[in-house]
Order: structure tokens, then sequence, then C-alpha cells
């Protein structure tokens, strides 16, 4: 078979990951923040089946561990959300210069 | 030779897709970057015979996560310009710097290091049956205890979220109520 390879992959991956540290470092809104998080968090679960599949026949973990991060993932997301919307009620925006005090 | 043909078209796809998501200066434009992104991961999925991981990234990531976001942006109706402060340039030139590097030393840590010693395995993906036995099997090389901790977790995050949501009505209505 002459498809791609595990090296194909991993590169991808590392692209992806560092596109979604450049938005990390540079947004400058949480939401912005948050969608660079996931892109961080799929490079990482690529990885995790690119391994399983072309390395590991298959192994389930490789394709377990994918899942739990997807799951984690979503609660994070839908914590941050709710944290957001109870700072956006305090401070009227989502800069993350003003969301550094706990107290209001 | 498709295989690779499909490859390089995905990546390019989500490439440009995450490019936009880190740019775009309307959140929505953002959203619809981060959807066509997890659909470009779904379909590197499939390129590797991982379909139910596909169809989970599929539903959970775009069916949930992204609505959820969309939701969160109407809510908070901060789309356009007003208080999107942009970051300085000499910010975004050193940050895509330091990026490219850590890039290029990525590249470099996977490309020293020889995999082939790791397994000589043929390549294939495990079934939606294998997950799902392994899943739910107690015996070893199960997930049985890391499921049900999983489970908890989201229970534990919903009921944090709606907490957190609905605290700020809660203190407003127990402050007007006197009046």
């Amino acid at each position: 078979m002459n498809g791609p390879t595990l090296g194909h992959f991993l590169a991808f991956s590392a692209l992806l990951f560092s596109v979604g540290v450049y938005g990390l470092l540079t947004r400058r809104n949480l939401i912005g923040v948050l969608m660079s998080v996931e892109i961080i968090l799929n490079a990482a679960a690529l990885n995790f089946v690119a391994f399983h599949h072309f390395r590991f026949g298959g192994d389930v973990a490789g394709a377990v561990f994918p899942l739990f991060i997807i799951a984690v993932a979503a609660a994070e997301a839908a914590v941050i959300l709710a944290i957001l919307i109870a700072l956006f009620r305090h401070k009227q925006n989502l800069d993350v210069d003003g969301a550094d005090s706990l107290k209001h | 030779m498709i295989r690779t043909a499909l490859f390089y078209f995905l990546s390019a796809a989500t490439l440009f897709s995450a490019y936009f998501v880190v740019t775009a200066r309307n959140l929505f434009r953002c959203t619809i970057g981060l959807i066509s992104l997890l659909l470009g991961i779904a379909g590197m999925y499939l390129l590797i015979d991982a379909q139910f991981l596909s169809a989970v990234q599929i539903s959970v990531y775009i069916g949930g996560v992204t609505v959820l976001i969309v939701y969160v942006i109407l809510l908070v109706a901060d789309v356009t310009q007003k208080s999107f402060r942009q970051g300085a340039r000499w910010r975004k030139i050193s940050v895509g710097i330091l990026a490219f590097l850590l890039f290029l030393l990525l590249l470099t840590a996977v490309g020293s290091f020889d995999f082939s010693s790791t397994g000589k395995l043929p390549p294939r993906s495990a079934s939606a049956a294998e997950i799902g036995r392994a899943l739910v099997s107690p015996q070893r090389g199960g997930y049985v205890l890391a499921f049900e901790i999983i489970s908890l977790v989201l229970i534990a995050a919903i009921v944090g979220a709606i907490t957190i949501a609905r605290s700020g009505d809660a203190g407003r209505e127990a402050n007007e109520r006197p009046s």
C-alpha cells in the first residue's frame, strides 16, 4: 500500500500544534483562546490515532485515549464557557488582560 | 497513491482553517473555521480507518462544542470589533517566530527518533466493536474505571457550569426583591 506514512501525520500534527500555540499567545479574546486550545487538543489526539494505526497494529489504547481527550475537551469547554458568561456580566468584555482579578 | 493525495488535500484544508481560526477578527468566522478544521481532522481519522473516532469527532465536537461556542458568542454579543482589541504587531511577529521554532524543534525531535523500533505490526485500526468491548471491560486491558470516572467528570462539569452561569441571576433577583 502506498498511502501516507506515520511521518506525514506527525509532521502535520506538529504544524497544527504550532498554529494552536500561535493562536493561544496572540488572541486577545477569551473565546479565541478556547478555540486555540481545541486546535492543540486535536493535534495531540491525531498523534495517538496515527501511532495506533501505523505502529501498534490497532491496539485499542490508541483509540480509547482520543475518546477521553474528546470527552475532557467537551467538559472543559462547558466549564470555560460558563465562566466566560459570568465574567461578561462583571466586565462587559472578554479581553484576556481584563480578566486578571478574582474579585469584582 | 490516492490516499496520499487525499492526505495532502485534507492537511492543506485543515491548516488553512487553523490559520483562519487564529487570525480572523470576527468570532463567527473563527467558529466556521473551527468547524471546517474539525471536519478535516475527522477526514484524517477516516483516512487511517478510524471510523468510530471520526463519527465521535463529528457528533461531539461539531454537534456539541461548536454549537455551545456559537450560543456563547450570541449571548455575550461581542462579535464586532467593539472591545475586540488586536495584539500589537511586535507581539504577533515574535510569537510567530516562536511558534515556527517550536515547529522546527518538534520536527527534529520526531525525525531523530527511530519509531520503527517501537513496533513492526502491519498498519490497521481498532474496530468499533473492539473499542466498545475495551471501554466496558473490567479485565486487564479494559478501561471501565476510566470510563466511569469520565462520566463523573462530565456530570461535575455540567453541574458546575450551570451553577457558575446561573449565579449572577440568582444574586440579582435577591438584590431586587426588597425594593
